[in-house]
């Protein structure tokens, strides 16, 4: 017994220390840089007056909308799309297998090729968006979609949606394969219509892939970078950054290694917590049904 | 009437899919479009879906003179390769551990590896840096693979995992009885059967890495070392963007990761799926 202890301890020992060594000893650098106002070329320590000064920077609140906004309208589009493209494709159609390698396909597209491309589809000159919309009477003269405001933000969450939905699509299917048929068999005795076997079957049926899914889209998104980055460069005016995108601003455009690591720490406690509340709720609810 | 029931659900799904397809392939149709389009037809306004007289012109612009695209190819190969095989060698050893292996502090160690799962990269990028630099590593490739081994070492290991605990047991114990020592049971039994699960892990990391940007964008300095993702912007121009050729690279750049995709999509999507389903 003993010996297979040795033997998984050291079976293990590689990925964790790439783990330590990687991951948790740069989280603890980030906290502390975090209170100073550390710089290309000076550090002075500010301590706890660090966080004062985050909690004044009007950016904070903006970062944070945004970051929500941007997750929430992600995941609930990425879930609606998913599922339903899912129902779809798991009905019986000639060409099936195909269509299904086809809707993957945004997924496996890299994340600054499908930037540049929805840049070109939201151009005012050249794009087809813009194109159609015209064609069609929607606007009367082209839009720049990207360079507005109030506009680029959400043109960004179009973009991410299609790209990340194919993933729930995938989960989902295979979700729905693992829905016992006798279920809607009896289901259907009981006089269920469609509806009532999507509600009363299909749902509580995929409960658990539904709560993985929602949650690995909710950090996938979360920390999605290159979208908003290539697309926007979180502006105009700085209107559309989101964490990941406004940390990197801060570090890497103007070297304020202290304010982005503050801004980093924000990032990371809300991931953790929101993912603490979230596993927890559906560790409730699982275990009382 | 059951009859006329059933052709009316097949008729809306099949409308429903040719919605479905032409959303998601409208994108790489605009793409494919404007890579093959002849430069005066690039800038036409109203834009065209189909080319008028498709070229193959831009595709031969992307690798001509003074153009660094062949060598961001060989460069991202070179770095998503190495992290791939890097990955591949600990997360063998660390997922069979975690599969099968009984030592106290497993779960925990492995909610660990779960919970890396959550770090915002951007929130590592700042100390990261900071020790590549004090240790002359910026500007390497090195840099990227070592960054790139923080994400997806958890990643390969958790899918691996999946893979390994899809082996019935009995077949190690059959071989265990048989006299092999564990080392051998693992080696020579059950490696052999899980080849498709690291074949797809492979391909995964190979897939997140051979796209990775922010990294990419912040250790690399120099023009010859980028790799594609950064290195596809040398086509965005400060005032005119030569939109035939970035799509054209576009198109290049996503090749390989399709590819790929296609030979393993079922392990993967198995793996994928099922390793979230077990957790």
């Amino acid at each position: 017994m003993k010996r297979e202890w040795i033997s998984g301890y050291l079976f293990i020992l590689p990925s964790l220390v790439l783990l330590a060594v990687l991951l948790f000893y740069p989280l603890v650098l980030t906290f502390i840089y975090s209170l100073s106002d550390m710089s290309l070329t000076a550090t002075r320590y500010l301590g706890i007056n660090a966080y004062q000064r985050l909690l004044a920077s009007p950016m904070l609140a903006r970062v944070l909308t945004n970051s929500l906004l941007w997750t929430v309208l992600v995941i609930i589009f990425q879930f609606i799309l998913g599922l339903s493209s899912a129902i779809l494709l798991n009905r019986s159609f000639f060409g099936r297998t195909l269509v299904r390698g086809i809707v993957i396909l945004p997924w496996v597209m890299p994340g600054v090729v499908a930037a540049m491309v929805w840049r070109l589809l939201y151009d005012p000159q050249l794009g087809m968006i813009n194109h159609y919309l015209r064609t069609l009477g929607i606007i009367d003269r082209p839009l720049t979609w990207l360079s507005l405001p109030g506009l680029a933000l959400y043109a960004v969450i179009i973009a991410a949606i299609w790209k990340g939905f194919p993933f729930s699509t995938l989960m989902y299917l295979a979700g729905l394969q693992t829905v016992p048929v006798e279920l809607y068999e009896a289901s259907e005795i009981d006089g269920a219509g469609d509806w009532g076997k999507f509600f009363h079957v299909t749902l509580p049926s995929m409960r658990s892939i539904i709560t993985i899914t929602l949650l690995l889209t909710f950090i996938w998104t979360f920390n999605y970078f290159e979208l908003v980055y290539v697309m926007t460069g979180g502006g105009p005016a700085e209107s559309s950054h989101i964490f990941p995108t406004y940390i990197y601003d801060l570090g890497f455009r103007r070297f304020r290694f202290g304010e982005a690591s503050r801004f980093a720490v924000i990032d990371f406690i809300i991931l953790l917590v929101f993912s603490l509340i979230y596993v927890r709720l559906s560790l409730k609810r699982g275990s009382m049904e | 009437m059951m009859r006329a029931i059933e052709t009316r659900k097949k008729v809306v799904t099949g409308i429903f899919v040719v919605l479905l397809v032409a959303f998601v392939l409208f994108p790489f149709a605009v793409m494919i479009s404007m890579s093959l389009k002849e430069p005066d037809e690039q800038f036409t306004v109203p834009p065209r879906l189909i080319p008028q007289r498709p070229t193959v012109v831009n595709y031969f612009h992307v690798f001509g003179r003074g153009s660094m695209f062949a060598r961001y190819f060989l460069n991202s190969f070179l770095v998503a390769g190495s992290t791939t095989l890097v990955v591949v060698a600990v997360a063998i050893f660390s997922s069979y551990g975690f599969a099968r292996l009984y030592f106290p502090g497993r779960m925990g160690f492995f909610t660990l590896l779960l919970l890396s799962q959550l770090f915002p990269l951007a929130a590592i990028i700042v100390p990261l840096y900071r020790i590549m630099s004090r240790v002359g590593l910026i500007d390497s490739f090195l840099s990227l693979i070592i960054a790139y081994l923080a994400f997806s070492v958890p990643v390969g290991v958790w899918l691996l995992r999946g893979f390994f605990t899809g082996i019935p047991r009995d077949l190690e114990e059959a071989a265990l009885i048989d006299g092999c020592t564990r080392w051998q049971a693992f080696w020579k039994v059950v490696l052999p059967l899980v080849r498709p699960g690291i074949g797809a892990t492979a391909s995964y990391v190979f897939f997140i890495t051979w796209q990775e940007f922010m990294f990419a964008l912040t250790f690399i300095t120099s023009a010859e070392k980028r790799t594609l993702p950064r290195g596809i912007f040398d086509f965005v121009g400060q005032y005119e963007t030569i939109w035939g050729n970035l799509m054209a690279a576009s198109v290049l750049i996503c090749v390989p990761v399709f590819v790929i995709f296609l030979f393993v999509q079922r392990h993967l999507v198995g793996g994928l799926t099922e390793g979230a389903v077990k957790g």
